[in-house]
């Protein structure tokens, strides 16, 4: 186990430097002058253009520019924003907070109203239940998240207003609120896409020969689903679920454009708009690190659960 | 031994059909989409561009059928036009993804080896930014315009389309005909192309009508973002995007082209699931074989609920 723990991890490490280097490269090859997004376009002075270089570390060759880069960051050094002339780590602290939250009540709506529903409906399949949530998860699956926001918007300010619409509130249990209409947003299609996936499996299960078996028995209907089905199922549910879950990272951005909220999915919009180049390869980067970290636990469990894998 | 039921087990004279009702009307969306958008020139009542200031926010008169945008352009005439630009995208990010990944994975499953491991590092890489995020910084870096934004997205989907033909092609590699073909001298290059892909097409064609409703979802997510198509240029996700700051003046201006972009998809959704349940001889019943399962089924339970009443088995 401590072996294929340790396996895994190297393999990450390496594909975090070769996606660094993907970025650093990638970000580079822009057209755009990163003296003109400084400036903002306005024209300035060979010495401004000197000192503004010398600032920003671009005087340097782009080998040296990457190492500089990466050294940094490994120090929680993550540059130096061009449009907004402060350092990327504390815009980035600032924002952090808003999109976490946003994923983790995305994530509850995931967990506790999408699995549930796959469940029910593929214990009760063929009903009015099962094809009432099939044809609504086909839509869901099929409506852009920042459309779903729209619509939401648009629902909870002319009909129902108990939500707000726009911007946050100052703390965690304000922002609750402030959030509920996003979180929604972001996790429709997710939602969708695992309650599929839940009834698929659950279907397959409870078709099997020891559902039969069970019921022979003459036990009780929730004691075959819940007690013998979803023990069988539970591994692919959990796996594409958290899966999914850490997926949810590059669905803020647009979620977070339509709500206006201050989190790091808008802050990468913004930045690619206005070409602020730190911002953009230093979020970049730290939006995979952490997708890949949800993916080595995702593994290191599956691996926990389901001994064949740790085997191979 | 072949009984009647048996004969019906039987694949022969039991292809079953492409299209059921779901099908046929998601055919007929399509359709209808693709009209309107091919003949857009001809069936739209006014220039898409044309901005007059002094019908902005009408609602729907005789003029404007579905009524005008921020700046008087005709809505009804922009959604036409919007849909070429959307269907285009999605069929080019599409085409992108075949013309890389499908030689990519031909190459991986057939040689193996080394040009395996690479191409297949290549793709790990690619699967490590989730989902949009490697479309964002390739559009960063590129720069922003609706063909970088396609072929940022193509290169997206790549993975998925080279990991499927690989596995088909590791599975054709083997069989009987490859080595007839090898003895007769054929180069690589022909077998592959002209033997090996021919006998994947079923398998690829579902993946890629499925990658076509992403790649329209997706491009319109990268306009709204400002990504993509750039105004005024016509186009579902950046009309959604100009609609957005319009809410309370005209909802339907960001409504519309939302209800495009669903239905586009929902039909595309639709048409795949159908492809897939005909190519895939497991699924591929006919209504009749059909029946005869659901009137098993109904045998079966009934017996178990028995069985379960009598007060369950020893065992």
């Amino acid at each position: 186990m401590g072996k294929y723990i340790l396996k895994r991890t190297l393999q990450m490490l390496f594909t975090i430097a070769v996606v660094s280097v993907l970025i650093f490269s990638v970000v580079r090859i822009t057209p755009t002058d990163p003296i003109t997004s400084i400036t903002r376009g306005k024209p300035a002075s060979e010495e401004t253009i000197a000192a503004l270089k010398k600032e920003y570390n671009l005087d340097q060759s782009m080998p040296v520019q990457y190492i500089n880069w990466v050294s940094d960051m490994f120090h929680g050094d993550f540059g130096k924003s061009y449009q907004y002339r402060e350092s990327v780590a504390s815009i980035i602290a600032v924002r952090m907070m808003t999109t976490l939250q946003l994923m983790l009540q995305s994530a509850v709506l995931i967990v506790f109203i999408a699995i549930p529903f796959g469940m029910l409906s593929a214990s009760k399949m063929n009903s009015l239940l099962d094809q009432t949530a099939t044809v609504t998860s086909l839509v869901l699956v099929s409506s852009p998240s920042f459309f779903t926001g729209i619509l939401l918007m648009l629902l909870f300010t002319m009909v129902w207003p108990v939500f707000p619409t726009f911007g946050t509130g100052t703390d965690f249990i304000s922002n609750i609120r402030y959030l509920a209409l996003p979180s929604i947003a972001l996790a429709a299609v997710h939602m969708a896409l695992i309650m599929r996936i839940t009834r698929s499996n659950m279907v397959e299960q409870l078709s099997a020969n020891y559902i039969q078996t069970a019921t022979a028995k003459g036990l009780s209907r929730p004691e075959v689903v819940y007690k013998h089905a979803l023990k069988n199922a539970a591994i692919p549910i959990l796996t594409v679920t958290s899966l999914e879950l850490s997926g949810l990272l590059g669905g803020s951005v647009m979620v977070e454009k339509v709500f206006s909220l201050n989190g790091i999915g808008s802050l990468l919009a913004d930045s690619i708009n206005k070409s602020d180049y730190p911002v953009i390869q230093s979020l970049t980067l730290l939006m995979v690190i952490i997708f890949l970290l949800c993916n080595l636990i995702v593994d290191i469990l599956y691996a926990v659960l389901d001994p064949r894998i740790r085997l191979k | 031994m072949f009984g009647k039921r048996e004969i019906n087990l039987s694949t022969k004279g039991n292809t079953g059909t492409l299209f059921t009702i779901p099908v046929i009307v998601a055919l007929a969306i399509l359709a209808a989409i693709a009209f309107c958008s091919m003949f857009a020139p001809l069936i739209s009542p006014c220039d898409p561009y044309e901005q007059d200031l002094s019908v902005a926010f009408s609602g729907p008169s005789a003029g404007h059928p579905l009524g005008a945008d921020s700046v008087g352009r005709d809505i009804l005439s922009r959604l036409f036009y919007g849909g070429r630009t959307t269907i285009f995208g999605g069929i080019a990010i599409v085409l992108v993804t075949i013309a890389i990944g499908i030689p990519m994975g031909l190459a991986c499953g057939y040689y193996g080896g080394k040009i395996d491991s690479f191409f297949m590092r290549l793709c790990d890489i690619i699967l490590s930014f989730p989902s949009l995020l490697l479309a964002f910084v390739l559009v960063a870096g590129l720069g922003r315009n609706m063909s970088n934004a396609i072929l940022a997205l193509g290169i997206v989907y790549v993975p998925g389309i080279a990991r499927l033909m690989r596995s088909l092609t590791m599975v054709e590699r083997n069989k009987p005909y490859v080595e007839a073909l090898h003895s007769m001298c054929y180069s690589d290059w022909r077998i592959m192309f002209i033997h090996i892909v021919p006998n994947c097409v079923s398998s690829v064609i579902v993946q890629i009508t499925l990658n076509l409703g992403y790649a329209v979802l997706d491009l319109a997510g990268m306009s709204f973002l400002g990504f993509g198509v750039r105004p005024p240029t016509a186009d579902w996700g950046a009309m959604l995007n100009e609609g957005r700051s319009y809410l309370m003046q005209n909802p339907l201006l960001a409504l519309l082209p939302g209800l495009c972009i669903i239905l586009l998809v929902v039909s595309i959704n639709i048409f795949s699931d159908g492809l897939y349940r005909y190519l895939e001889p497991k699924q591929r019943k006919l209504p009749s074989f059909r029946a005869y399962e659901r009137a098993m089924e109904k045998k079966r339970k009934k017996a178990t609920k028995l069985q379960a009443e009598k007060g369950g088995c020893e065992a």
